[in-house]
Parts: C-alpha cells; sequence; structure tokens
C-alpha cells in the first residue's frame, strides 16, 4: 500500500512539474526619457523530464510584440530558449508594467502557467504638483499654487498656459527659469461647482513631454479630506 | 503489479467518492466568489459597491470597453496609442462631482485595472479609488454588462 501511495505521488508530481523554469519572471528596465520602444528578454529552461509545448503567448496591450527565438515551441528535457517582448512606449511616463502571458501545454484559458512582467521606469521630466488644486464650493476664493518642476540635463521653459475655464485667473510665476515655476490659480467666486483644465506648454525637445496639463476644481468638500 | 492493483483501487475509490458528491451536491460552482476578509487593501467585492454615486472605470482595450462595457463607465488603459492626457481630463470631469471610482480589468489576473487606479489617485481628487476584485468577469457573472445575465 506504501509502495502505491508513493508511485501515486511521483506520478502527480511528474505531471505538476511539466512546466519551464524561468530565472526571472519581473525585470525592471528604467528606459531613457525620449525610448520609443524597450524591448526585454526572458530566458527560460525546460528542467523537467519530459517536453513542454509553448502552446502561445499572449500580450496584454496591443502596444506589445512578443516573439520566441526561432519560433521554436517545443522543448526537450535540458532545452532552453528566450522569449522577447517589445513595447511601444507611446506616451508614458513614470513607472508602468507590461505582461505576457505565456501559455503551456495544455493550460487553460486565463489560467497561463507563467506571467512574464516588464516594469519599465521612465523619467518624468515635468511634474506638476499638486495635479490637480481644489476649492470648497462656499470656501474662500483663495489663490492657490501649482508648482511646476523640470527634471531634465537641459532646461525646460515654459512657453505658455491655456485655461479651458473663465472660472478662475491664472498667473505663471518663474522661480528659476528653465528649471521651477509656479502656476498660481485663483477662482473669481466659489458660489457654485466648477472645473478648469490648463495646458502647460514647454520647449521641450522631446515631443512626448512637451505638453502637460493640470486641474483647478470648486466642488462640495469630501468628508475627511484636507482642505 | 501489486502496487498498480493497489493504485487503480484507490482510483476507483476516489472516483466514486467524487461522482456521489456530484449526485448529491452536483457541479462544481464556477461562479467567481469575492469573499472580503481576503481582499487586498484596495480591493473591492461587486456587492460592497454603492448602486449609484460611483464613477467606474473601464481599463481594458477600447474594442473590448466598446463590445461590452458597463453602462455609464468611462475607458482609461495603459495602451500608448491611447491619449491619456484625455482619460486625465474626462476622469477629472467625473470624478469633481463623483468622488467614488471604482476600476476594473479583464479577470482577477489583470494588473492593469491597479496600475491606472494608480494614475487616478495621482490626479490629486481626494477620491476613494478601489480595483474590482474579479474584474469584469465578476460584472458579466452579476448580469451587469451587454448581452449577460446573473450566474452566468
Amino acid at each position: 500500500m506504501k509502495r502505491a501511495v508513493l508511485v501515486w505521488f511521483a506520478l502527480a508530481l511528474a505531471l505538476r512539474g511539466a512546466a519551464l523554469e524561468f530565472p526571472q519572471t519581473l525585470k525592471e528596465v528604467h528606459a531613457p526619457a525620449e525610448a520609443k520602444t524597450v524591448a526585454v528578454e526572458f530566458d527560460f529552461t525546460n528542467r523537467t523530464d519530459k517536453p513542454v509545448q509553448v502552446s502561445r503567448y499572449d500580450p496584454t496591450c496591443s502596444c506589445m510584440s512578443v516573439s520566441i527565438r526561432g519560433g521554436k515551441l517545443r522543448y526537450e528535457p535540458g532545452e532552453s530558449g528566450v522569449i522577447r517582448a517589445e513595447f511601444d512606449m507611446g506616451n508614458f511616463s513614470g513607472e508602468v508594467d507590461k505582461a505576457v502571458a505565456v501559455y503551456l501545454n495544455d493550460d487553460p484559458d486565463g489560467k497561463p502557467s507563467v506571467v512574464l512582467t516588464t516594469r519599465v521606469h521612465i523619467p518624468v521630466l515635468i511634474a506638476l504638483e499638486p495635479k490637480t488644486q481644489k476649492w470648497a464650493i462656499g470656501g474662500a476664493a483663495e489663490a492657490k499654487v501649482i508648482r511646476i518642476a523640470m527634471n531634465h540635463a537641459k532646461p525646460i521653459r515654459v512657453t505658455g498656459v491655456s485655461s479651458s475655464s473663465q472660472a478662475f485667473k491664472h498667473e505663471l510665476k518663474t522661480v528659476e527659469e528653465g528649471k521651477t515655476y509656479e502656476l498660481i490659480v485663483t477662482p473669481l467666486e466659489t458660489k457654485g461647482p466648477a472645473l478648469a483644465i490648463f495646458r502647460v506648454e514647454t520647449d521641450c525637445d522631446i515631443a512626448k513631454h512637451r505638453t502637460q496639463q493640470a486641474f483647478a476644481v470648486i466642488r462640495k468638500p469630501i468628508p475627511g479630506e484636507k482642505p | 503489479m501489486k502496487a498498480i492493483v493497489q493504485m487503480a483501487g484507490i482510483a476507483t475509490l476516489a472516483l466514486a467518492a467524487a461522482g456521489v458528491t456530484w449526485a448529491i451536491k452536483g457541479p462544481p460552482a464556477r461562479v467567481l466568489r469575492c469573499e472580503p476578509s481576503q481582499l487586498k487593501p484596495d480591493e473591492v467585492c461587486l456587492e460592497q459597491v454603492p448602486s449609484e454615486g460611483v464613477v467606474w472605470v473601464d481599463a481594458r482595450p477600447r474594442k473590448d470597453w466598446v463590445a461590452n462595457g458597463l453602462e455609464g463607465s468611462m475607458l482609461w488603459n495603459i495602451d500608448p496609442a491611447e491619449d491619456m492626457q484625455a482619460f486625465e481630463a474626462e476622469a477629472v470631469t467625473r470624478i469633481a462631482s463623483t468622488p467614488r471610482v471604482v476600476v476594473y480589468c479583464g479577470d482577477e489576473n489583470c494588473g492593469v485595472s491597479r496600475q491606472v487606479a494608480e494614475r487616478i489617485r495621482k490626479l490629486d481628487l481626494g477620491a476613494e479609488v478601489s480595483v474590482l476584485h474579479g474584474g469584469w468577469r465578476s460584472l458579466n457573472e452579476a448580469g451587469r454588462v451587454k448581452g449577460s445575465s446573473p450566474g452566468r
């Protein structure tokens, strides 16, 4: 009886272990600000004693192309391969995760054996803080500041600010040319709700970072929120 | 040989027990379960979301949102082909008057909704932003999206 149970477990383990071993399933990449694409390679090895079939590999967005070296999908025990993922970075900045789902053998839909994640860090060249300034309806119509800080090797100058609403007036103050600015926003009144979108134009040499936006909102206060 | 016979015996007993369980209790429930005590800090069960006063954000690809997104939801995904500033502007417009946001993506394994939720928090609107446990699948099973019916 003991032997039967051992054989049973051995069989179960052999079936369970029919997978590829990836030394890393998460890779972090620090991309330059001007990067249009980022490519990452994930190595793997079949450490089991059975062949493993890569049945499919799915990118999680249309911005990704995924390939497997040599188009090879079946891996004998001990064989290695590489999955390569290339991402279109579009107008991203900050941190973004991109995943590839890898289905092996008979993995059911939605249950891939492996999910490979690439965490891309793209520098934020123009930081607006806070992104939204808020006033309470009926509160004081006081001026508030949105700070604009440039984090680039070259100076970045603000060339203009436009607003979507007449309910606020705004003024741009230069703290340090090419480095730091302040956008001072003042509501004309706070009797009712209002919203403005401020488009901040710059002379940044990288097009995707050139225009930024910030917001001003007059609304009912949220309980517990700091004024 | 004896071991093989014994293995066959164990398998037969296990199958018989499974068959009896199936006959008495029916097939296994394949619907998504949401246990509030096991949620991640930023997650919420569909049952916990108020029926009104919520901005729903669909973090799936645009074609999926168009095909079967929750009625009244807005789109915000991380597809670089999309205009992120347009997403921001629409989100601020909606959230300014409704500071409760729930983001969903394809299913419980999808990580995009968490990334979108983080981007919404960075708008500094002071909104309560949650990720829907089970994503679109839980909405579908609850009959909340186009072409679905409860319990599917």
